[in-house]
Protein backbone atom coordinates (compact mmCIF):
# COMPACT_ATOMS: atom_id res chain seq x y z
CA UNK A 1 0.00 0.00 0.00
CA UNK A 2 2.70 2.51 0.81
CA UNK A 3 4.71 1.30 -2.46
CA UNK A 4 1.47 1.66 -4.31
CA UNK A 5 0.62 5.22 -2.73
CA UNK A 6 4.22 6.33 -3.83
CA UNK A 7 4.72 5.24 -7.26
CA UNK A 8 1.08 7.10 -7.68
CA UNK A 9 2.89 10.59 -6.28
CA UNK A 10 5.79 9.99 -8.47
CA UNK A 11 3.94 9.41 -11.69
CA UNK A 12 1.38 12.43 -10.67
CA UNK A 13 4.35 14.71 -9.71
CA UNK A 14 5.93 13.51 -13.87
CA UNK A 15 2.51 14.20 -15.24
CA UNK A 16 1.95 17.75 -13.76
CA UNK A 17 5.52 18.41 -15.73
CA UNK A 18 3.81 17.17 -18.83
CA UNK A 19 0.83 19.90 -18.28
CA UNK A 20 3.35 22.48 -17.98
CA UNK A 21 6.28 21.63 -20.50
CA UNK A 22 4.76 20.44 -23.52
CA UNK A 23 4.88 22.45 -26.37
CA UNK A 24 1.51 20.98 -27.95
CA UNK A 25 -1.64 22.01 -26.41
CA UNK A 26 -3.14 18.69 -26.54
CA UNK A 27 -0.38 17.30 -25.09
CA UNK A 28 -0.96 19.46 -22.11
CA UNK A 29 -4.81 18.43 -22.15
CA UNK A 30 -3.47 14.49 -22.17
CA UNK A 31 -0.97 14.92 -19.41
CA UNK A 32 -3.81 16.54 -17.49
CA UNK A 33 -6.22 13.56 -17.93
CA UNK A 34 -3.43 11.12 -16.74
CA UNK A 35 -2.56 13.83 -13.61
CA UNK A 36 -6.32 14.02 -12.58
CA UNK A 37 -6.38 9.98 -12.59
CA UNK A 38 -3.87 9.66 -10.78
CA UNK A 39 -5.23 12.27 -8.14
CA UNK A 40 -8.07 9.81 -8.39
CA UNK A 41 -6.09 6.71 -7.75
CA UNK A 42 -4.43 8.53 -4.51
CA UNK A 43 -7.75 9.18 -3.25
CA UNK A 44 -8.88 5.65 -3.79
CA UNK A 45 -5.75 4.99 -1.62
CA UNK A 46 -6.32 7.61 0.89
CA UNK A 47 -10.15 5.83 1.72
CA UNK A 48 -11.93 8.57 0.07
CA UNK A 49 -14.23 6.56 -2.50
CA UNK A 50 -16.61 9.22 -3.03
CA UNK A 51 -14.08 11.92 -4.26
CA UNK A 52 -12.80 8.97 -6.27
CA UNK A 53 -15.87 9.12 -8.35
CA UNK A 54 -16.17 12.50 -8.37
CA UNK A 55 -13.09 13.64 -9.28
CA UNK A 56 -13.05 11.06 -12.30
CA UNK A 57 -16.35 11.91 -13.32
CA UNK A 58 -16.33 15.45 -13.26
CA UNK A 59 -12.75 16.20 -14.25
CA UNK A 60 -12.00 12.92 -16.13
CA UNK A 61 -15.35 12.73 -17.82
CA UNK A 62 -16.15 16.51 -18.10
CA UNK A 63 -13.83 19.24 -18.06
CA UNK A 64 -11.32 17.29 -19.86
CA UNK A 65 -13.63 16.83 -22.37
CA UNK A 66 -14.55 20.47 -22.98
CA UNK A 67 -10.82 20.82 -23.14
CA UNK A 68 -10.36 18.70 -25.62
CA UNK A 69 -13.43 19.74 -27.76
CA UNK A 70 -11.88 23.30 -27.62
CA UNK A 71 -8.93 22.73 -28.21
CA UNK A 72 -9.81 20.79 -31.14
CA UNK A 73 -12.14 23.62 -32.49
CA UNK A 74 -9.85 26.92 -31.66
CA UNK A 75 -6.52 24.58 -32.75
CA UNK A 76 -4.22 26.48 -31.07
CA UNK A 77 -0.84 27.22 -32.87
CA UNK A 78 2.45 25.71 -30.71
CA UNK A 79 4.11 28.47 -29.15
CA UNK A 80 7.82 28.94 -29.61
CA UNK A 81 10.24 28.65 -26.45
CA UNK A 82 10.50 31.46 -24.09
CA UNK A 83 13.98 33.46 -24.18
CA UNK A 84 15.84 33.04 -21.32
CA UNK A 85 17.21 36.07 -21.19
CA UNK A 86 13.54 37.66 -21.53
CA UNK A 87 13.41 39.64 -18.13
CA UNK A 88 9.66 38.69 -17.98
CA UNK A 89 10.85 35.31 -17.82
CA UNK A 90 13.34 35.82 -15.23
CA UNK A 91 10.89 37.51 -12.99
CA UNK A 92 8.69 34.26 -13.51
CA UNK A 93 11.06 32.08 -12.52
CA UNK A 94 11.57 34.01 -8.96
CA UNK A 95 8.46 34.06 -8.56
CA UNK A 96 8.07 30.86 -8.85
CA UNK A 97 11.57 30.11 -6.41
CA UNK A 98 9.38 32.38 -3.50
CA UNK A 99 5.86 30.59 -4.42
CA UNK A 100 8.28 26.84 -3.78
CA UNK A 101 9.71 27.70 -0.74
CA UNK A 102 6.58 29.43 1.32
CA UNK A 103 4.57 25.81 -0.22
CA UNK A 104 7.45 23.52 1.28
CA UNK A 105 8.07 25.60 4.32
CA UNK A 106 4.26 25.54 5.21
CA UNK A 107 3.99 22.07 4.07
CA UNK A 108 6.59 20.78 6.74
CA UNK A 109 5.01 22.90 9.17
CA UNK A 110 1.87 21.15 8.71
CA UNK A 111 3.98 17.65 9.25
CA UNK A 112 5.60 19.09 12.47
CA UNK A 113 2.40 20.38 14.06
CA UNK A 114 0.61 17.23 14.04
CA UNK A 115 3.53 14.89 14.65
CA UNK A 116 4.88 16.84 17.70
CA UNK A 117 1.72 16.89 19.37
CA UNK A 118 1.70 13.83 21.42
CA UNK A 119 -0.35 14.56 24.84
CA UNK A 120 -4.39 15.13 25.43
CA UNK A 121 -4.62 18.74 25.69
CA UNK A 122 -7.26 20.12 23.34
CA UNK A 123 -4.76 22.53 21.76
CA UNK A 124 -3.41 19.00 20.48
CA UNK A 125 -6.54 17.63 19.42
CA UNK A 126 -6.25 16.16 16.26
CA UNK A 127 -2.79 14.91 17.68
CA UNK A 128 -5.60 13.16 19.63
CA UNK A 129 -7.03 11.75 16.86
CA UNK A 130 -4.16 10.74 15.24
CA UNK A 131 -3.40 8.74 18.24
CA UNK A 132 0.19 7.56 19.25
CA UNK A 133 1.46 10.43 16.55
CA UNK A 134 5.63 9.84 17.65
CA UNK A 135 5.37 6.41 16.30
CA UNK A 136 6.46 6.31 12.44
CA UNK A 137 5.07 3.39 11.87
CA UNK A 138 2.00 4.32 12.89
CA UNK A 139 -1.35 3.78 10.46
CA UNK A 140 -3.25 6.50 9.06
CA UNK A 141 -6.44 6.42 7.57
CA UNK A 142 -9.87 6.07 8.54
CA UNK A 143 -10.85 3.33 10.93
CA UNK A 144 -12.05 0.49 9.64
CA UNK A 145 -14.75 -0.01 11.61
CA UNK A 146 -16.08 3.24 11.38
CA UNK A 147 -15.73 2.81 7.60
CA UNK A 148 -17.28 -0.49 7.88
CA UNK A 149 -20.27 0.60 9.90
CA UNK A 150 -21.09 3.81 8.10
CA UNK A 151 -19.03 4.35 4.98
CA UNK A 152 -17.12 6.57 3.49
CA UNK A 153 -20.06 8.02 1.01
CA UNK A 154 -22.78 7.94 4.11
CA UNK A 155 -20.63 10.12 5.83
CA UNK A 156 -19.44 12.54 3.52
CA UNK A 157 -23.44 13.11 3.00
CA UNK A 158 -23.55 13.49 6.77
CA UNK A 159 -21.34 16.20 6.64
CA UNK A 160 -22.34 17.43 3.05
CA UNK A 161 -26.22 17.71 4.52
CA UNK A 162 -25.91 18.67 7.81
CA UNK A 163 -23.01 20.88 8.88
CA UNK A 164 -22.55 22.38 5.05
CA UNK A 165 -25.56 22.15 3.63
CA UNK A 166 -25.74 26.25 3.22
CA UNK A 167 -22.46 26.05 1.05
CA UNK A 168 -23.98 23.03 -0.68
CA UNK A 169 -26.97 25.06 -1.83
CA UNK A 170 -24.82 28.17 -2.59
CA UNK A 171 -22.64 26.07 -5.27
CA UNK A 172 -26.23 25.56 -6.92
CA UNK A 173 -26.77 29.37 -7.59
CA UNK A 174 -22.48 28.94 -8.75
CA UNK A 175 -23.21 26.06 -11.38
CA UNK A 176 -26.49 28.03 -12.74
CA UNK A 177 -24.43 31.62 -12.87
CA UNK A 178 -21.55 29.46 -14.56
CA UNK A 179 -24.19 28.14 -17.35
CA UNK A 180 -25.94 31.59 -17.77
CA UNK A 181 -22.78 33.16 -18.23
CA UNK A 182 -21.36 30.41 -21.09
CA UNK A 183 -24.46 30.32 -22.65
CA UNK A 184 -24.23 34.76 -22.88
CA UNK A 185 -20.66 34.28 -24.17
CA UNK A 186 -21.19 31.72 -26.47
CA UNK A 187 -24.80 32.37 -27.70
CA UNK A 188 -24.76 33.48 -31.51
CA UNK A 189 -26.09 36.54 -32.90
CA UNK A 190 -28.26 37.17 -35.56
CA UNK A 191 -28.29 40.32 -37.48
CA UNK A 192 -26.11 43.30 -35.93
CA UNK A 193 -22.56 41.74 -35.05
CA UNK A 194 -21.61 42.58 -31.75
CA UNK A 195 -19.64 45.61 -30.92
CA UNK A 196 -15.91 44.32 -30.50
CA UNK A 197 -14.73 43.69 -26.66
CA UNK A 198 -13.17 47.36 -25.05
CA UNK A 199 -13.91 48.83 -28.46
CA UNK A 200 -10.57 50.51 -28.34
CA UNK A 201 -9.50 48.76 -31.76
CA UNK A 202 -12.09 48.05 -35.23
CA UNK A 203 -12.01 44.18 -36.05
CA UNK A 204 -11.07 43.85 -39.78
CA UNK A 205 -14.21 43.53 -41.01
CA UNK A 206 -16.89 40.82 -40.02
CA UNK A 207 -15.66 37.89 -42.09
CA UNK A 208 -13.64 36.51 -39.02
CA UNK A 209 -16.58 36.61 -37.08
CA UNK A 210 -18.53 33.51 -39.46
CA UNK A 211 -15.53 31.68 -40.13
CA UNK A 212 -15.21 29.01 -37.31
CA UNK A 213 -18.75 27.79 -37.61
CA UNK A 214 -18.19 27.81 -41.63
CA UNK A 215 -15.31 25.63 -41.05
CA UNK A 216 -16.63 23.33 -38.56
CA UNK A 217 -19.76 22.87 -40.93
CA UNK A 218 -17.65 22.34 -44.12
CA UNK A 219 -15.23 19.82 -42.11
CA UNK A 220 -18.81 18.04 -40.82
CA UNK A 221 -20.46 17.64 -44.37
CA UNK A 222 -16.76 16.75 -45.77
CA UNK A 223 -16.54 14.12 -43.32
CA UNK A 224 -20.15 13.07 -44.29
CA UNK A 225 -19.55 12.56 -47.33
CA UNK A 226 -16.52 10.76 -47.09
CA UNK B 1 -2.37 0.12 5.51
CA UNK B 2 -1.04 3.01 4.98
CA UNK B 3 1.99 3.99 6.99
CA UNK B 4 1.92 7.38 8.97
CA UNK B 5 5.60 8.32 7.39
CA UNK B 6 3.83 8.35 3.30
CA UNK B 7 2.26 11.82 4.96
CA UNK B 8 4.85 14.05 4.72
CA UNK B 9 5.65 13.01 0.63
CA UNK B 10 1.75 13.59 -0.03
CA UNK B 11 2.21 17.30 1.46
CA UNK B 12 5.49 17.49 -0.81
CA UNK B 13 3.91 16.27 -4.14
CA UNK B 14 0.95 18.46 -3.54
CA UNK B 15 3.20 21.70 -2.95
CA UNK B 16 5.17 20.68 -6.32
CA UNK B 17 2.15 20.53 -7.99
CA UNK B 18 1.05 23.99 -6.69
CA UNK B 19 4.30 25.22 -7.69
CA UNK B 20 4.17 23.44 -11.48
CA UNK B 21 0.48 25.60 -11.93
CA UNK B 22 2.02 28.71 -10.79
CA UNK B 23 5.05 28.32 -13.05
CA UNK B 24 2.57 27.44 -16.07
CA UNK B 25 0.65 30.31 -15.35
CA UNK B 26 3.54 32.59 -15.17
CA UNK B 27 5.61 31.43 -18.27
CA UNK B 28 2.58 29.48 -21.08
CA UNK B 29 0.78 32.41 -23.39
CA UNK B 30 -1.63 29.99 -24.20
CA UNK B 31 -4.91 30.76 -22.49
CA UNK B 32 -5.51 27.20 -22.84
CA UNK B 33 -2.47 26.21 -21.01
CA UNK B 34 -3.02 28.51 -18.18
CA UNK B 35 -6.15 27.55 -17.92
CA UNK B 36 -5.22 23.41 -17.58
CA UNK B 37 -2.31 25.25 -14.90
CA UNK B 38 -5.21 26.38 -12.81
CA UNK B 39 -6.49 22.92 -12.80
CA UNK B 40 -3.29 22.02 -11.86
CA UNK B 41 -3.05 23.98 -9.11
CA UNK B 42 -6.87 23.63 -7.71
CA UNK B 43 -6.38 19.86 -7.94
CA UNK B 44 -3.22 20.04 -5.78
CA UNK B 45 -5.25 21.74 -3.08
CA UNK B 46 -7.61 18.69 -3.52
CA UNK B 47 -4.45 16.57 -2.80
CA UNK B 48 -3.52 18.52 0.17
CA UNK B 49 -7.02 18.52 1.47
CA UNK B 50 -7.80 14.45 1.04
CA UNK B 51 -4.34 13.72 2.78
CA UNK B 52 -5.24 16.24 5.75
CA UNK B 53 -8.47 14.74 5.85
CA UNK B 54 -7.25 10.90 5.72
CA UNK B 55 -4.52 11.66 8.45
CA UNK B 56 -6.55 13.69 11.01
CA UNK B 57 -9.72 10.68 10.58
CA UNK B 58 -11.83 13.87 9.66
CA UNK B 59 -14.62 13.70 6.47
CA UNK B 60 -14.44 17.69 6.79
CA UNK B 61 -11.69 17.91 4.06
CA UNK B 62 -13.03 15.98 1.88
CA UNK B 63 -16.40 18.24 2.28
CA UNK B 64 -14.01 21.12 1.39
CA UNK B 65 -12.03 19.13 -1.77
CA UNK B 66 -15.76 19.02 -3.10
CA UNK B 67 -16.77 22.53 -2.93
CA UNK B 68 -13.48 22.97 -4.57
CA UNK B 69 -14.10 20.61 -7.23
CA UNK B 70 -17.34 22.31 -8.20
CA UNK B 71 -16.04 25.56 -8.60
CA UNK B 72 -13.11 24.58 -10.51
CA UNK B 73 -15.86 22.84 -12.81
CA UNK B 74 -18.16 26.53 -12.74
CA UNK B 75 -14.93 28.03 -14.13
CA UNK B 76 -13.40 26.02 -16.36
CA UNK B 77 -17.29 26.44 -17.99
CA UNK B 78 -16.86 30.35 -17.97
CA UNK B 79 -13.41 30.29 -18.88
CA UNK B 80 -13.73 28.31 -22.25
CA UNK B 81 -16.74 30.25 -23.32
CA UNK B 82 -14.40 33.55 -22.70
CA UNK B 83 -11.79 31.60 -25.37
CA UNK B 84 -14.01 30.63 -27.85
CA UNK B 85 -15.59 34.46 -27.22
CA UNK B 86 -12.21 35.48 -28.41
CA UNK B 87 -11.21 33.06 -31.06
CA UNK B 88 -14.75 34.14 -32.50
CA UNK B 89 -13.95 38.01 -32.83
CA UNK B 90 -10.67 36.58 -34.72
CA UNK B 91 -8.22 37.47 -32.08
CA UNK B 92 -5.08 35.29 -31.81
CA UNK B 93 -4.96 33.29 -28.65
CA UNK B 94 -2.14 34.34 -26.63
CA UNK B 95 -1.96 35.75 -23.22
CA UNK B 96 0.27 39.07 -23.93
CA UNK B 97 -1.92 40.18 -26.92
CA UNK B 98 -5.17 39.91 -24.86
CA UNK B 99 -4.42 43.79 -23.41
CA UNK B 100 -8.07 45.51 -24.28
CA UNK B 101 -8.81 46.11 -21.27
CA UNK B 102 -4.96 48.14 -19.82
CA UNK B 103 -5.43 50.63 -22.84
Amino acid sequence: MNGLLAGTLILTAIAGMGVVFSPQTIYSALSLVLTVGLLAVTFLILNAQFLFAVQLIVYAGAVMVLFVFIIALLDPASEERPRLTDPRFVLGILAIAGICAAVFVASRNGVTYVTSCTDQSAACMHGALVGAASDPYNTFGFPAAAVNQAGNVQTVANQLFHTYVLPFEVTSLVLLVAAIGAVYLTRQTRGAAPPPAGGARPEPGGAPQELPEERVEEELVAGGTR
Amino acid sequence: MLSQSMFPWILLTAGFLFTLGALGVLIRRNPLVVFMSIELMLNAANLALVGYSSFLSSEEGQVFAFMVIIVAAAEVVVGLALMTRVFRIGRELDVDDLDEMSR
